[in-house]
């Protein structure tokens, strides 16, 4: 009632009189002021309070001083009093549509000084519910207005970061939800404010309330706080570092039910393998998975929790029964020089029986990580259950397989081995049979096979890596024969047996008919691809089926490529076996609809013309002819048609999926990426590879069918050509000194010597000339320069080897078949010069 | 991620002038490592290392932070007091002033720190006396004694240490702990009350997070 009498003179006015709204303001605001009697100070925000909806501008032109008067001097001691200004103060800098400049010059009065601040900071601390509780939403509103201002101010008030973890202690859960937003904007980018909250325990009390939610179990205040433990560590590696020495990290295993001290050996318990799985778990694992991602990525890999972290998400991606984009993310976490035994972790990967809605569920046989990961990036996930279903999800899914696969096989030693295991072993000939390979060779069939056009596209990417500036493994591969290799039972059958079940239909290999001698790889992909071209001619171009010829043709010609670059081996087989013939149709019948396979033919053309090294029937000197006649230019503009082409555009490192085109148009994007369909074309390691050969190639395409290799010198794999021509020299000059030692016997022919001297001064001059032309490269570009300084150390140990060849000539006295040799050093010098251009 | 392996975690403070080598101090103890050009800190930086005190049976876990000498720093370093256990009061022997000026970070520490927070008073860089002529005295301004009555007159330990050759560094850190450990069995702080020391908890035991509950019925 006092409160009413008071609000009632205060209207009325002494007179009597009716006031206008900003007499009334005016008076209210000059009863804030210290010297008035409590009550009537508490009366007078009241009314303010009641008035500030409708009068924003007067309340705040005349009240806010004696408001922040009132908030310093009361709010301690008076609830009411404090809520009520707290609440009049949150309404004036709120920011709405109309009166977005007048909140913000509010916000600017209330932060000019900074005891306000501080004294909001204090206020904090009281465990009063309505004062902690107005207290955080008016601070979360000026931190959204100026948020600089107020953590300049967090950092000097005295007790700032204590109150910020008396209230994360707060059990209220109105209080705890308000709390997180208002830390999360409080530490966002200010690395002191983070390391301050850290110290004083900021952890332990955001695990505690996650726990106290029941984990991941939890709902939105799990998310909450674990959103706040990443804004805590993601860009300060001084609270990295604090954490990792907590017992913090073991906990986040805990919460995903994977046991922190896990050894390598042990399996992992079925509780973390098959768990249920609703949206918000699975955004809060996300969550977890993310910090532990950081912990691994933002230190050397090697220490002990970090191989924890490591197999935790190797189990999560491949053998847990987790939501696929989960999977996808745990991939793409891994490290990238991943140094985690693939092959030696033994998993038991699960698979949904069918028709029971993920209710129960198989366990299969176990297998390597490596086996899995493989089965994962060429199948789908479940041993290619759902591989029908091409959703933008599942193939982000095998497409971070085939990344980590990629990191993984980095190493020459791996790569060679897997390459190794294809080929026929020596002693049984009868190779071992890889998921990989079977998926590689599995041949087009009519009515065209959607889900194995993607298999066999995502093996040949994953074998594209075994392969890229390997010349050893390309040799391997050469050695690879398909027929005998593949049999015609589903290869994974081997490692993925149901406990109990039938095998999985749907891979059957035809019988081919029966060859004599067995078919190389080269030489079946080159009939594959034959078939396909023949198939997809038989389509109206916007089919669906074509489309998928399209990709599958797409996907041999990129492996082609990376294995036929630098590899004139390779290059002949490929030619041997009619190779050229494939390429030249498509290039020459182009359709306006189609921009990416003459393009890819025409790459590929230029890449057998440039390698087409070794004696043969088709020479250079017969694939120029050819190449005059379609013609430079329109080969050229084939493949800048390709770069031009979205879909080899929009690929990026680690984004290769693309939406399907029709399932856009269809649907407008309103459905989750986990309906609608996705496909590839391309990945990013063949972009990339494109990317920096393609002028090699183009340039090579005007030269003349003689001219050496100008590609040697300017291209990244030089450094491989001139090794190989090392080794060449060594064996030759090894042979040398073989021959020099029958000569020795032999009588001396003085003149020959001198014959021999002119020659190798000749080579010597050449190789001045040769000087001379690297010189003028380097100039002219900078790539050059850079790889010509990659070669300069062979460079110069070839230089060696021509002394000490002329060193042997000088020695030969003997020699009787002169003119036959004077051949081959003719040969060597050709390689030489080829190497160093 | 093996197991607890440290009986209390203590956490530490590190204040002093700029430059008196705090931060040289604390990746002497971390990494034994000396750096000729450190960066000065900006804010607060945190190391750890574990050490073990024999005579208790005891290994501590030394959580440290190492704050900015700079005096812009001053109101974000203070935050730090509050919350540690114990605390190493840097000057440089060779600088007076550092020495003179410890006396206002003393201040600050009394004021803002748990009353019972062990301070220990470090006077570092004592490499400089070792004069080329092999006199003893090089360039040193404060005298040990010096250093040694003052420590005694406001009740703090005291150590001339070295982060360059490494000399009494994990000394200083190990009288502190000891200090500390003292306190804690003489009942000094009521059951861990002091905010820089924590006990060691079993295994994991600070989550506990129900399983078993929610589990897919699985047919294998
Ligand atoms: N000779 C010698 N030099 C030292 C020693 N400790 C530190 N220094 C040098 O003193 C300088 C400052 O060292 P810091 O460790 O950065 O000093 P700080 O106390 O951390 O400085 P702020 O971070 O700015 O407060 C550096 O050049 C160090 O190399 C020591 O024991 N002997
Ligand atoms: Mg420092």
């Amino acid at each position: 009632m006092d409160f009413l009498s008071q609000t009632y003179i205060a209207l009325r006015g002494p007179t009597g009189a009716p006031q206008t709204a900003s007499e009334t303001i005016t008076k209210l605001s000059d009863r804030l002021s210290p010297g008035t009697l409590l009550a009537d100070r508490r009366a007078a925000v009241l009314s303010l309070k009641g008035l500030t909806r409708d009068w924003k501008e007067d309340v705040g032109e005349n009240a806010l001083p004696g408001l922040l008067e009132v908030l310093q001097n009361d709010a301690e001691i008076d609830p009411d009093i404090g809520k009520a200004a707290l609440e009049t103060l949150n309404t004036l800098c709120e920011v709405d549509e109309n009166t977005k400049d007048l909140a913000l010059r509010h916000t600017e009065y209330v932060l000019a000084k900074e005891q306000p601040t501080h004294t909001l900071f204090a206020l904090l601390g009281n465990s009063n519910f309505y004062i902690r509780y107005a207290t955080i939403q008016l601070l979360t509103t000026l931190l959204q207005n100026r948020r600089q201002v107020v953590q300049g101010y967090f950092l000097k008030a005295p007790s700032g970061a204590s109150s910020v973890i008396a209230v994360l202690e707060d059990k209220r859960e109105i209080i705890q939800n308000e709390s997180i937003a208002l830390i999360q904007s409080l530490i966002s980018q200010s690395p002191d404010i983070q390391k301050v909250l850290a110290f004083e325990g900021a952890f332990e009390k955001l695990f505690h309330t996650v726990t106290q939610e029941n984990g991941v179990e939890g709902g939105i205040v799990s998310q909450d706080a674990l959103k706040c433990v990443d804004g805590l560590l993601r860009f300060n590696t001084s609270n990295q570092s604090y954490f990792r020495e907590t017992t913090l990290p073991s906990s986040l295993c805990s919460l995903l039910q994977f046991p922190p001290n896990l050894q390598i050996q042990d399996p992992v318990p079925q509780e973390f393998s098959l768990q249920f799985w609703d949206q918000q778990k699975l955004i809060n694992v996300s969550l977890v998975i993310g910090i532990m991602g950081m912990l691994i990525s933002s230190k050397g890999n090697s220490a002990p929790d970090s191989s924890v972290f490591v197999r935790c998400f190797t189990e999560l991606a491949l053998s847990s029964n987790a939501p696929t984009p989960l999977k996808t993310q745990a991939l793409r976490l891994l490290p990238d020089n991943l140094t985690f035994p693939l092959s030696g972790v033994i998993l038991t990967p699960y698979m949904p029986v069918p028709e029971t809605n993920g209710e129960e569920w198989d366990r299969l046989e176990p297998a390597s990580a490596l086996d899995v990961l493989v089965e994962l990036a060429v199948h789908g996930e479940y041993n290619g259950l759902y591989r029908d279903k091409r959703t933008t999800e599942s193939l982000e899914l095998r497409s971070a397989a085939a990344t980590v696969f990629e990191n993984f096989v980095n190493k020459e030693e791996i790569r060679q081995a897997i390459v190794q295991g294809m080929a026929p072993s020596e002693a049984t000939n009868i190779p071992s049979i890889s998921p990989l390979l079977y998926a590689l060779c599995l041949p087009p069939s009519s009515p065209i096979n959607f889900a194995n056009v993607t298999s066999t596209h995502f093996a040949t990417l994953l074998f594209a890596q075994l392969l890229s500036s390997s010349s050893r493994s390309k040799t391997l591969a050469r050695s690879i024969k398909p027929h005998t290799a593949v049999p015609t039972t589903p290869a994974q059958g081997q490692f993925f047996v149901p406990a109990d079940g039938p095998l999985r239909e749907g891979a059957e290999v035809e019988d081919e008919d029966d060859d004599d001698s067995p078919q190389s790889l080269l030489h079946l992909f080159n009939e594959n691809l034959s078939l396909a071209f023949l198939s997809r001619s038989r389509m109206e171009s916007n089919d669906q089926e074509a489309r998928e010829w399209d990709k599958l043709i797409i996907a041999y010609l990129c492996l082609l490529s990376q294995w036929l670059w630098t590899d004139p081996k390779a290059v002949r087989e490929f030619l041997d076996t009619g190779g050229l013939g494939v390429l030249v149709e498509p290039i020459n019948q182009t359709t306006d609809a189609e921009s990416l396979i003459p393009g890819l033919c025409a790459f590929l053309l230029g890449i057998c013309y440039e390698f087409n090294r070794q004696p043969g029937e088709i020479t250079r000197a017969t694939i120029h002819p050819i190449i005059n006649r379609l013609g430079v230019d329109m080969l050229v503009g084939q493949m800048n048609r390709l770069r031009e082409d979205d879909r080899f555009k929009a690929v990026g490192p680690t984004s290769i999926v693309l939406p399907y085109p029709t399932a856009i148009s269809l649907r407008s994007g309103t459905t989750a990426p986990s309906e609608t369909e996705g496909e590839i074309w391309f990945d990013w390691a063949f972009v990339d590879f494109w990317k920096s050969n393609q002028y090699t190639i183009q340039r090579g395409l005007g030269t003349d069918p003689n001219a050496m290799s100008p590609s040697a010198g300017a291209s990244a794999e030089s450094a491989m050509l001139i090794s190989s021509l090392r080794d060449v020299i060594r064996s030759q000059a090894q042979e040398l000194e073989e021959m020099q030692q029958k000569i020795g016997e032999a009588s001396a022919w003085e003149t020959k010597l001198s014959e021999l001297q002119a020659q190798v001064s000749q080579m010597e001059a050449r190789l001045v000339q040769t000087d001379e032309k690297i010189k003028n490269l380097r100039r002219s570009k900078r790539t050059c320069w850079y790889c010509w300084m990659r070669s300069a150390p062979s460079e110069r140990r070839i230089r060696r080897g021509l002394g000490r060849l002329g060193l042997m000539f000088l020695r030969m006295r003997g020699m009787k078949k002169r003119m036959k040799k004077r051949k081959k050093i003719r040969t060597i010098y050709h390689c030489l010069s080829w190497s160093m251009c | 991620m093996s197991g607890i392996t440290w009986h209390y975690v203590l956490k530490f403070i590190i204040t002093g002038d700029a430059a008196v080598g705090k931060s040289s101090l604390l990746v002497r103890l971390t990494d034994q490592r000396f750096l000729t050009n450190p960066d000065p800190t900006l804010g607060v930086e945190f190391g750890s290392k574990l050490i073990e005190i024999p005579e208790e049976g005891k290994i501590v876990k030394l959580q440290c932070w190492d704050t900015a000498g700079t005096e812009s720093f001053r109101s974000i370093t203070r935050s730090y007091y509050r919350g540690a256990a114990g605390c190493l009061l840097v000057y440089d022997v060779t600088s007076r002033a550092s020495f003179t000026n410890a006396r206002s970070w003393l201040a600050d520490v009394r004021e803002h720190a748990d009353p019972h927070l062990t301070c220990i008073l470090v006077g570092n860089k004592v490499d400089l006396c070792e004069a080329e002529d092999g006199t003893s005295n090089g360039r040193r301004e404060v005298s040990t004694a010096e250093g040694e009555l003052w420590a005694k007159e406001d009740d703090l330990l005291f150590v001339e240490a070295s982060a360059k050759s490494g000399v009494n560094v994990e000394i200083a850190f190990e009288q502190a702990s000891r200090d500390i450990l003292d306190k804690i069995k003489r009942g000094v702080f009521d059951d861990d009350r002091s905010p820089g020391v924590k006990l060691s908890k079993p295994a994991n035991s600070n989550l506990n997070i129900d399983q078993g509950s929610t589990r897919p019925t699985c047919c294998s």
